[in-house]
């Protein structure tokens, strides 16, 4: 771990938000929600959180937000519409709904607008990388499970498709097409435990494919 | 599943944990993409840094070249190994380029299955002109030297400045770059139709270079454009530039394809280029130009130059003194006589005022070393110019009698070198998105211009869009200065496969800009995103890593700075900056660090001495020789191989002992590096096996891995010339 260091112009560090539970107990009517209703939590405030990442970490966010300023003079600034995208560049893994919490929930026409600049970015992208709960190999397998009707180890394509484009934060046709390309084996069905291993080894350096 | 309570509750908890999983893979999906974009914009910059850094050399070299033609003694080696490709090539009287031109006496053997094409060309045959190159044909030299021809008469009419309309409802299309990919041009006729009567097209230039078939797109690009003229409208380039072309692979590609007449076909080619046609404007409204245009740009000006003087955009004619003085003729039959022309000439050129930017700066260098090097020998020049005098006055009397069409308009050096500043520019310039004009020192030509100068340019010439291409760009397109400037690139897969994506754009009556986009290669549509980036990701570390390598003493010495206590350890910091300063490529380092130092950090140290263990490249056989000539050759391969074939007078691909000599002797002038005798005769002997004296060129470039044969990417492209494996694919016809 790089040495921590604590910039002196934060007040004491806040404490990090409670992640998101997943829907509370059953009901026996209504269906599940499309977003499980989060308990009541206080706005995000960046003034309150206290940087711990070392200079070298920064500098090299830096980096990364440099590469995604479409600012025509270089103004190292981002839309709010990016700020997903550049903190899961940077190897954080948070839900939109994390987004757009330490964006302060702005309205959507906002999104490609309001502009953000690095040191306002610093403490949202630090508040989210102290988020628990990253979801480990197993989470992901138990929740498959409960696609495996005949419990052999595979699910049908079909029916992830829709999970995946209807539930949770949905992803589009074209996402969905994209996740699951070469998945399916010829009936359609996909063994979910090297899915996941698939989800899992996305973002990681690809040796070889094509050696001819 | 039941609808019962105690199922509903089993049904609940499972959707609880369903959409949880969802949330979890969905939310691991977006970090991947926002991780594959990232990788892909940096995989991006460092091919561009790079690619405009081979143009910035490839033009310093030529600066260099330039400035030893004119203070060089005639009579030194150095100057005599290169001075051919400074010739000026004038048009002094048709019937000679006719006979020069003259394919009548090649016969075309039974043997050969290419198409046979008859004059005037019809557009059947142009049609099955595609259709051959398509099945991997190669056109007779006859049947290109014939169509060279045939074009050259075409272009010699057309002015500087094509003005077309979108009358009768037609559809104008617009390509970019081509570069020498015939897929995508193929594509592009697939997807939009052949040129026609209904269907014109204007190509913005860049035909040529990089890929391997330029030499078919332009025959393709001619053959339309004789069937259909007023159908059928090309720009030049600044690779439509016999320079440009020695480092980028289109003479390369020439003479590999026809052995016995490609240097003919280039030279034509040479004369092709300076007639082809500067800028398009369509409906008075809508500019259409390769590179861009700079603050001083005067449409006006630029109607009325004598473009084909310009043979290379990268030098300015020489200052003719007077008409009837030194005029140059195209000298293949007579040596000396060329040369006591140049001499003559030399005294003005010296005087000649030297053009803004990076070859000022490059000049200002190296005045003082080469005064020292090179010794001019004054004496044995004076008496040397008295007999030429002689030889002088009686070819003048001669040539005037010859000459009869030529202008005789002393043009004054300011002019010309305004001419030529705005030639420059529109060939090579870039927008940019501040305000104002600056040189483009990025390329070493043209400038940088900013949006309030397309503003004041498109109010002063009453138009409303400027239609360029030169940049690649991810998407095929991209508009900027306020959607007033629209960028272009026709090919796909620039950089590797997935890289980028072509585009051309279709402009009707309403002058509304349609792009069309597409990506050639069915390898593209295999690959998932994911393996697309991965690939061009990789190869573009790999030439990272050789330019890396390349710079190591400068390396060492920038990290010796940070680490003063000798430790062979330097923190991330400083490597970032160090190797910043040396590389001057403005990439995020650090990003890229992980894949780049694979050896341990201790502390967040790096030990740089194992770093560059880690990035050495060794070749076969080549222990013996010292490992900072190594490091030479391989940082200026480009360059060398350059050098070489402008050696190779008559594109033999071999060259003898001593002028191979005579190439380490100019590099070493040119880098500034002391390269003795003895390291000479060690390399040579590396490659000259059979002691026979001649050298081959690409055998020697092979042999210290110089050519990346191991990164061969499918269209067989490299970030700087084709090489040998590419090409021997395409000996196909013996008789061609």
């Amino acid at each position: 771990m790089p040495p921590k260091k604590i910039e002196p112009k934060k007040p004491e560090p806040k404490k990090p938000e409670p992640k998101k539970d997943a829907a509370p107990a059953a009901k026996p009517a209504p269906p599940p929600e499309p977003l499980p209703e989060p308990p009541k939590e206080p706005d995000f405030d960046p003034k309150s959180v206290a940087i711990e990442f070392s200079t070298d970490q920064i500098e090299e966010f830096k980096e990364a937000f440099t590469l995604f300023d479409r600012t025509p003079t270089g103004e190292m600034k981002i839309t709010y519409a990016q700020c997903g995208d550049v903190m899961r560049a940077l190897g954080q893994n948070p839900t939109n709904a994390d987004v757009l919490k330490v964006l302060g929930k702005p309205r959507p026409e906002d999104m490609s607008i309001k502009m953000l600049d690095f040191e306002t970015f610093l403490p949202m992208l630090q508040h989210i990388s102290r988020a628990k709960n990253q979801g480990n190999f197993e989470d992901f397998v138990e929740g498959l499970r409960v696609f495996d009707k005949e419990g052999n180890g595979t699910i049908m394509g079909a029916e992830l498709r829709h999970v995946l484009a209807t539930l949770g934060e949905r992803m589009t046709e074209d996402e969905v097409d994209r996740l699951m390309a070469g998945q399916e084996d010829a009936n359609g069905c996909i063994n979910y435990t090297s899915f996941v291993k698939h989800i899992l080894s996305g973002y990681i350096y690809m040796v070889h494919f094509f050696s001819s | 599943m039941g609808c019962g309570v105690s199922k509903s509750n089993q049904f609940h908890k499972h959707s609880r944990k369903a959409i949880r999983a969802a949330v979890l893979i969905q939310r691991w999906y977006r970090q991947y993409v926002a991780r594959t974009e990232m990788r892909r914009r940096y995989t991006w910059h460092i091919f561009q840094s790079i690619e405009y850094s081979g143009e910035q050399a490839q033009i310093k070299l030529y600066n260099f070249l330039g400035y030893l033609m004119d203070n060089f003694t005639p009579s030194s080696t150095e100057r005599n190994l290169i001075s051919h490709i400074f010739r000026e090539n004038d048009v002094c009287w048709d019937s000679e380029w006719e006979r020069y031109f003259c394919y009548k006496n090649i016969e075309v053997p039974e043997v050969y299955s290419g198409p046979h094409l008859t004059f005037p060309l019809t557009v059947e045959q142009a049609v099955g002109l595609l259709e051959a190159f398509r099945n991997k044909k190669q056109l007779h030299s006859r049947y290109v030297l014939e169509l060279l021809l045939e074009t050259w008469k075409l272009l010699r009419m057309l002015p500087n400045i094509n003005r077309i309309s979108t009358c009768h409802s037609k559809e104008i299309t617009i390509c970019g770059d081509l570069h020498g990919q015939l897929e995508d041009l193929l594509l592009i006729f697939y997807k939009n139709g052949t040129p026609s009567l209904e269907k014109p097209y204007v190509f913005n230039g860049d035909f040529v270079d990089r890929g391997k078939d330029s030499i078919e797109i332009l025959l393709i690009l001619f053959s339309f454009m004789l069937v259909y003229p007023c159908d059928v409208y090309l720009n030049r380039g600044n690779h439509e530039d016999h320079i440009i072309n020695l480092r980028y692979g289109f003479t390369k590609e020439v003479l590999t394809k026809y052995k016995i007449h490609g240097k003919r076909i280039l030279k034509l080619l040479q004369k092709i280029f300076s007639w082809l046609p500067l800028a398009t404007i369509i409906d008075q409204k809508v500019l259409v130009l390769h590179g861009g245009i700079s603050d001083t740009t005067d449409l006006s000006v630029l109607t009325k130059v004598n473009r084909h003087n310009y043979v290379s955009a990268l030098r300015p004619p020489k200052r003719r003194v007077h008409s009837s003085a030194a005029m140059s003729i195209d000298i293949d039959m007579d040596d000396d006589l060329w040369s006591t022309s140049k001499i003559y000439q030399r005294q003005a050129s010296l005087t000649y005022p030297k053009p803004l930017g990076p070859r000022e700066c490059f000049h200002n260098r190296s005045l003082q070393d080469f005064s020292t090097r090179i010794k001019a020998n004054m004496e044995n020049e004076l008496e040397n110019s008295k007999k030429r005098e002689v030889i002088l006055a009686a070819a003048l009397h001669r040539s005037q009698q010859d000459i009869l069409s030529v202008s005789t308009d002393s043009v004054s050096s300011d002019n010309v070198k305004d001419e030529w500043r705005q030639i420059l520019d529109l060939l090579w310039s870039d927008p940019m998105n501040q305000d104002g004009c600056m040189p483009n020192e990025v390329r070493g030509g043209g400038c940088y211009w900013g949006p309030d100068v397309t503003e004041d340019f498109l109010n002063r010439h009453n138009m409303q869009l400027i239609i360029r291409s030169h940049e690649c760009k991810q998407e095929g397109y991209e508009f900027c200065h306020n959607r007033k400037v629209l960028t272009l690139f026709s090919a796909s897969n620039y950089y590797d496969v997935g890289s980028n994506r072509g585009a051309y754009v279709k402009l009707g009556p309403d002058l509304v800009p349609y792009m069309v986009q597409y990506q050639a290669s069915s390898m593209t549509r295999e690959l998932t995103a994911r393996q697309s980036v991965g690939r061009t990701e990789r190869s573009a570390l790999k030439v990272l890593r050789e330019q890396l390598f390349a710079h190591k003493s400068d390396l060492l010495c920038a990290f010796k700075k940070f680490d003063t206590k000798n430790t062979g350890l330097v923190s991330l910091i400083d490597w970032a900056s160090a190797v910043e300063s040396v590389m001057h490529l403005n990439l995020p380092w650090r990003m890229l660090r992980c894949q780049l130092v694979t050896c341990k950090m201790s502390d967040g140290m790096i030990d740089y001495y194992d770093w560059f263990n880690e990035l050495a490249i060794k070749g076969p056989n080549t222990d013996h020789i010292d490992q900072s000539l190594l490091e030479t050759l391989y940082r200026h391969r480009s360059t060398l191989e350059t050098i070489f074939r402008i050696v190779d007078t008559d594109n033999s691909g071999f060259i003898s002992m001593e002028d191979f000599r005579q190439t380490w002797k100019l590099l070493s002038v040119y880098l500034k590096m002391e390269i003795t005798d003895e390291d000479i005769s060690t390399l040579a002997e590396t490659i000259d096996s059979n002691h026979d004296g001649s050298i081959d060129i690409d055998e020697f470039m092979e042999a210290f891995r110089l050519t990346d044969k191991k990164s061969r990417l499918e269209r067989g492209r490299s970030m700087f010339m084709g090489t040998t494996s590419d090409l021997t694919k395409l000996e196909g016809d013996p008789n061609v």
